[in-house]
């Protein structure tokens, strides 16, 4: 049974023009201060999620007070004017929602997925947060606790928990992508109330925010109370700051050991990469997942199959406003030496270069591309967040639509000039993980 | 109540219409609209032939569809080859009589499918339009696997590096061992894998599994997506209907129970700079038992899913010690578990259990507020609505209630359970399954900052310590310090065992003729694959200069630079170039031009305090508690034979604000000039790693002054 050729000639067949899409409705505009509402309506579940992302990252930070923005993620949970603290999250469980947020290198996010009858809820603590957050000095204090907890949680005790940091540090000079998202616990400490104002008053403003709604709501309806509530929020009178993309290019690679708390040695390679949205960025990520999506992947049926030298293999594109990188990393099975893995992984990187990919294999891509498409809008929160990330970073919403377009026009010459481009040596630093030391507890 | 909002949903809202203008009230919570119809969409149900039993929930939401196949096996004791029965279900997809694990990987990929196996059942999914395909694939690795050698040497090559990889993360290494604690590890729950076990896991060991359990009669299959009843119905028979039944074997366990009183378990792992704790203990509760609604419920008020929960609350956001505390009541088909965890800083490790069992201790005999009680409620009822979202939830509501035989309405009046609960319920319900005084708190972490403290949670005043495998440790009895012995003593007797002198007057006219010191150590360090010298020179002379230089000698590179002339001192780094030294620094580097320190430590301003005897490398040690004005803290470790100091260890904050656990072990003693040195210095640094090993000792040589001028 040839199942394989069978696929091949029935895909063939179909073409492109079969692929699955539902497509997403949804309706945007602008209030007068600048906030952007994006609104999509989904009965089939009597729920709603409301977002706001604001464009604020670690990115924007003073080099003196960096995880400044992931901080303020934590002290905007604290209370307003109308909300106590540590009432927050009590309206929304009260009302039988889950609510949290998060903070990359570009933007913050927040989020309350609620039954559908507590959107105005919703609306209200939202508003609140845009309009009048209020945090006292204990909220400053505990908060400033938690998130040295979390550092230590999520990085320090964590076995390569520590791989982004030490990649970005390495990888830029200039940019702020240069130090990690959780930041400088001295610079968190340093902190002064003028710190706080300043931030919040330069970049927690409509204009410079997404506020996007998603499931069981009536559009006109959400419309006026939106107007209700976030509508009397001012303006911000200053002007938001820009970040440029103006990190030079690296010109050699870069080498160095990291010594970590682990068991088995990893080799973690990082290429830098053009910002998402851009043509090569598609290529990137079509080529990352050549490598690394699914047992028949390249990175994966060689190391981990074949020679079997890793536990794990991956390469992942980190796909930010401005020029990224794409991770590659691989744990070492046990005796294996990470340089023989390196070789190996290389091998892959460079064999990109020198050989056009197989139909079969672009055609492979293609169909893992459509099915992630389609799954990736199966929840109202995902679509939220979609939306508001669309129109963020790419300035357009309704690519949740059509993006698959821009994958599905990246041809198979397009991958082997991005592998040639970007996946070189001097376009590199790679880092050894290697074990403090050989413990032989519990062997 | 409940019935009636469900009843009347919707009514309400449509009624309210909203203006262009409408009011609000900012300075208080809207008051939300009648709360909508919950709905469970329904699952439909048929047997085949052979036994297999099918469920089928339509979701035509996006064009996908999904199977997942439950072999409902009773759980299976491996003895000494513990895991393979995970490795018989992964291998069950690596490899069929028709195709190699690589041709299956690519006809899998090709579809942008996937399938796992595992060892009690598969699961599949594609797109709508592959779905023939994906059942194909999955009928041949479920009827025809293959059980190749070669891809079971893999497997368990890769097992073994798992193990080895598992004893780096805390969270794995404090799962495995409170498994083994709670249910021992001669129950099935209870089993903890190692390298022998893996080891001696046999091919043999795979096919029989799969041919005595691997049995549709024991089976379910769920199919969830876009697909109807009628659909699936022809396709199963078609894909599973030659799947032959048999007889399945059963096992019976004995239940485990919590019949110890409250017991403290600590593994060491160190250098963590968090201590992983878990509160935990077995519990008499199955899937579908009376109580298990209820028990959820006190749970989330403890520390379940909410963020108002007791310990979140107490934990995080008034003591800030954790970013996250939490609860957990699981029920499971042989015996469920209590689990409630964190993970906390070091020096709050005992505080914060204190914590934990405060919290335990209120739950069990107080009870909950009628508020508490109705937030948990009102989330859970939400939270309930949130999750039928996702159409995988309504297959699982359907295949519990067959597994479980539970009534056949369980879910559907779900929610009016829920409002029916009472506080007194939820009292009745803590004192039986909330049970501090049948714990074990369980810790992962650093035993030389912590261990101690915890002896006074355990009812015998004892902690039990672990290895990673869960195996007890014996350690050595304690040492007491003999009466009378004083800090200032032990640190005499190292100045007679250095010098060879045995009153202070002489000591101190050795050190009167002690004018100038030049030491020079090296360290080897491999760095990509090559290795490196790093050379650190240090000269001092009395009473008033010093300097250090380290040198990666193979560039002959010179990293760092510090030099103390007289009052004043400057750095020289690499990186951040030329400073002038100050404050503690210029202090640190002062002292390093005392050659007669040791003496001097009064007027220094060090405090200094006897702490215990502890173990330094298999030997016993004075511990010796050095604080200086400032008041940091240094531990100094004096060998109880020798009298030489053996070991330092002291805390240091980097530029970045990391704590780092510095410490140094000295060996190697030597003699020079009549006074003993360490020729070799282990330093770690946080993840460095050094072996100083010391290549010179001039005492009272000459120096040139101009060594030591400070541009």
């Amino acid at each position: 049974m040839n199942l394989s050729r069978f696929t091949l000639i029935l895909t063939t067949f179909f073409g492109l023009s079969c692929f699955a899409q539902n497509k997403i409705e949804f309706t945007e505009y602008d209030l007068e201060n600048g906030l952007h509402v994006i609104l999509h309506e989904d009965h089939t579940t009597p729920i709603v999620t409301v977002s706001v992302m604001y464009h604020v990252g670690s990115k924007n930070e003073n080099p003196d007070r960096t995880g400044f923005a992931h901080f303020f993620e934590h002290l905007l949970f604290e209370g307003s004017e109308n909300i106590p603290r540590g009432k927050f999250s009590e309206y929304v469980e009260n009302a039988g929602g889950v609510l949290n947020a998060n903070t990359s290198n570009d933007r913050t996010f927040y989020f309350e997925n609620l039954p559908s009858n507590m959107l105005e809820t919703g609306l209200w603590l939202e508003s609140e947060r845009m309009l009048h957050a209020k945090v006292d000095i204990k909220g400053v204090e505990t908060q400033r606790e938690v998130v040295k907890e979390e550092k230590r949680q999520r990085i320090d005790n964590q076995p390569y928990g520590s791989i982004v940091t030490e990649i970005m540090k390495r990888a830029y000079t200039v940019h702020p992508y240069r130090w990690p998202v959780i930041g400088s616990m001295e610079h968190l400490n340093a902190a002064q109330e003028e710190d706080y104002i300043d931030f919040y008053k330069k970049y927690y403003v409509p204009n410079n925010a997404i506020l996007s709604i998603a499931g069981d709501l009536d559009i006109e309806k959400t419309k006026a109370l939106i107007e209700a509530y976030f509508g009397p929020i001012p303006r911000g009178t200053g002007d938001i700051p820009t970040v440029e993309d103006a990190e030079p290019p690296l010109t050699q690679e870069i080498r160095d050991t990291v010594y970590d708390n682990i068991q088995l040695p990893a080799v973690v390679q990082a290429y830098r990469i053009p910002p998402n949205g851009t043509d090569d960025y598609y290529a990137v990520s079509m080529l990352a997942q050549l490598m690394s999506q699914g047992e028949s992947s390249r990175l994966q049926k060689k190391c981990v199959n074949e020679t079997q030298s890793a536990m794990f293999v991956g390469a992942f594109p980190f796909g930010l406003e401005h020029s990224g990188v794409t991770l590659s990393f691989g744990i070492c099975t046990n005796d294996t030496d990470p340089k023989d893995l390196e070789n190996e992984i290389n091998e892959e990187f460079e064999k990109l270069q020198l050989e056009l990919i197989s139909d079969k294999e672009f055609e492979k891509l293609k169909n893992q591309i459509e099915n992630d498409f389609v799954s990736s809008n199966s929840s109202i929160m995902g679509i939220a967040e979609s939306l508001a990330d669309y129109e963020m970073y790419l300035g357009d919403a309704n690519l949740i639509n059509t993006e698959i377009d821009r994958y599905l026009s990246v041809s198979k010459e397009d991958i082997q000039k991005v592998a040639s481009k970007y996946f070189v040596k001097d376009n590199r630093v790679v880092l050894y993980y290697l074990p403090i030391e050989e413990s032989e507890n519990g062997e | 109540m409940m019935k009636n909002i469900l009843t009347f949903a919707l009514t309400g809202l449509l009624t309210v219409t909203i203006s262009a203008q409408v009011q609000i009230d900012r300075t208080k919570a809207p008051t939300p609209g009648p709360a909508p119809k919950i709905s469970i969409g329904k699952a439909e149900k048929f047997v085949l032939e052979n036994g297999l039993k099918v469920i089928v929930v339509e979701n035509h939401k996006i064009p996908k569809v999904s199977f997942q196949l439950t072999v409902d096996m009773d759980p299976v004791l491996e003895g000494n080859k513990v895991g393979y029965t995970d490795m018989a279900g992964e291998l069950i997809s690596a490899g069929t009589e028709n195709m190699t694990k690589s041709q299956i990987d690519e006809e899998i990929d090709f579809i942008g499918a996937s399938i796992q196996s595992y060892s009690n059942g598969m699961f599949a999914s594609s797109l709508k339009k592959h779905q023939e395909k994906l059942l194909a694939l999955m009928s041949d690795i479920l009827l025809n696997p293959a059980f190749p050698q070669d891809e079971l040497d893999k497997k368990k090559k890769q097992a073994i590096s798992g193990i080895k990889s598992a004893k780096s993360n805390p969270n794995v290494i404090i799962s495995r061992v409170g498994n083994v604690l709670r249910n021992g590890k001669e129950h099935p729950y209870g089993q903890l894998q190692t390298k022998a076990h893996v080891e001696a896991i046999t091919i043999d060991d795979c096919k029989s599994f799969y041919k005595n359990y691997f049995r549709p009669n024991i089976s379910y299959l769920v199919i969830v997506g876009d697909i109807t009843a009628a659909e699936a119905k022809p396709l199963v028979e078609n894909y599973f209907g030659k799947w032959e039944k048999g007889d399945v074997p059963q096992n019976e366990y004995e239940q485990p129970s919590a019949d110890w009183n409250t017991r403290v378990a600590f593994v060491n792992k160190p250098g963590a700079v968090q201590s992983v704790i878990n509160v935990t203990y077995p519990i008499d509760l199955k899937p579908g038992d009376q109580d298990e609604l209820t028990a959820k419920v006190a749970n989330a008020i403890l520390g379940g899913g909410v963020f108002s929960g007791r310990l979140m609350q107490n934990l995080r956001e008034d003591k800030a010690f954790t970013y996250g505390a939490r609860s957990s009541i699981r029920s499971r088909k042989l015996v469920g578990s209590f689990n409630a965890s964190a993970s906390v800083r070091n020096e709050v490790t005992d505080s914060a259990i204190t914590e934990f069992m405060y919290e335990l201790n209120r739950m069990s005999s107080e009870k909950v507020t009628p508020e508490e009680l109705s937030l948990v409620k009102n989330n859970m009822n939400g939270t309930f609505a949130l999750s039928l979202e996702n159409a995988q939830t309504i297959a699982r509501f359907a295949l519990n209630t067959e597994r479980y035989n539970l009534p056949a309405d369980y879910y559907e009046t779900y929610l009016e359970k829920l409002a029916a609960i009472t506080v007194e319920d939820i009292e009745r319900v803590a004192k039986k399954y909330i049970r501090p005084e049948n714990a074990i708190v369980l810790v992962v972490g650093n035993k030389e900052e912590c261990a101690e403290k915890l002896t006074k949670f355990a009812s015998n005043g004892k902690v039990e310590y672990y290895d990673y495998e869960a195996n007890p440790i014996v350690l050595k009895p304690k040492v007491e310090l003999p009466a009378g012995l004083t800090a200032e003593k032990v640190h005499e007797d190292y100045l007679f065992a250095i010098t060879g002198e045995s009153s202070m007057k002489n000591v101190q006219k050795k050190y009167k003729k002690f004018k100038s010191l030049t030491t020079v150590a090296s360290a080897s360090v491999e760095q990509m694959g090559q290795t490196f010298t790093i050379q650190m020179t240090s000269k001092a002379k009395s009473p008033n200069m010093s300097s250090i230089e380290i040198k990666v000698a193979e560039m002959g590179m010179v990293v760092e630079k510090a030099v103390y002339n007289n009052g004043k001192g400057i750095s020289t780094n690499m990186q951040t170039g030329k400073k002038n030294l100050e404050g503690k620094d210029l202090a640190k580097q002062k002292e390093q031009s005392m050659l007669d320190k040791e003496l001097k430590w009064k007027e220094l301003g060090y405090a200094m305090d006897l702490i215990s005897i502890e173990e330094i490398n298999g030997k016993n040690a004075y511990k010796v508690q050095m604080t200086s004005k400032d008041g940091e803290v240094r531990n100094v470790y004096y060998d109880t034979e020798s009298n030489l100091k053996v070991y330092a260890s002291s805390k240091e904050t980097g530029a970045d604000g990391t704590e780092n656990q510095v410490s140094q072990e000295f060996s190697d003693y030597k003699e020079v000039n009549g006074m003993k040195f360490p020729h070799k210095i282990a330093m770690v640094n946080g993840e460095q790693e050094m072996e100083f090993v010391v290549t010179k000792i001039e005492v009272n040589g000459k120096i040139n002054a101009a060594e030591f001028k400070l541009d």
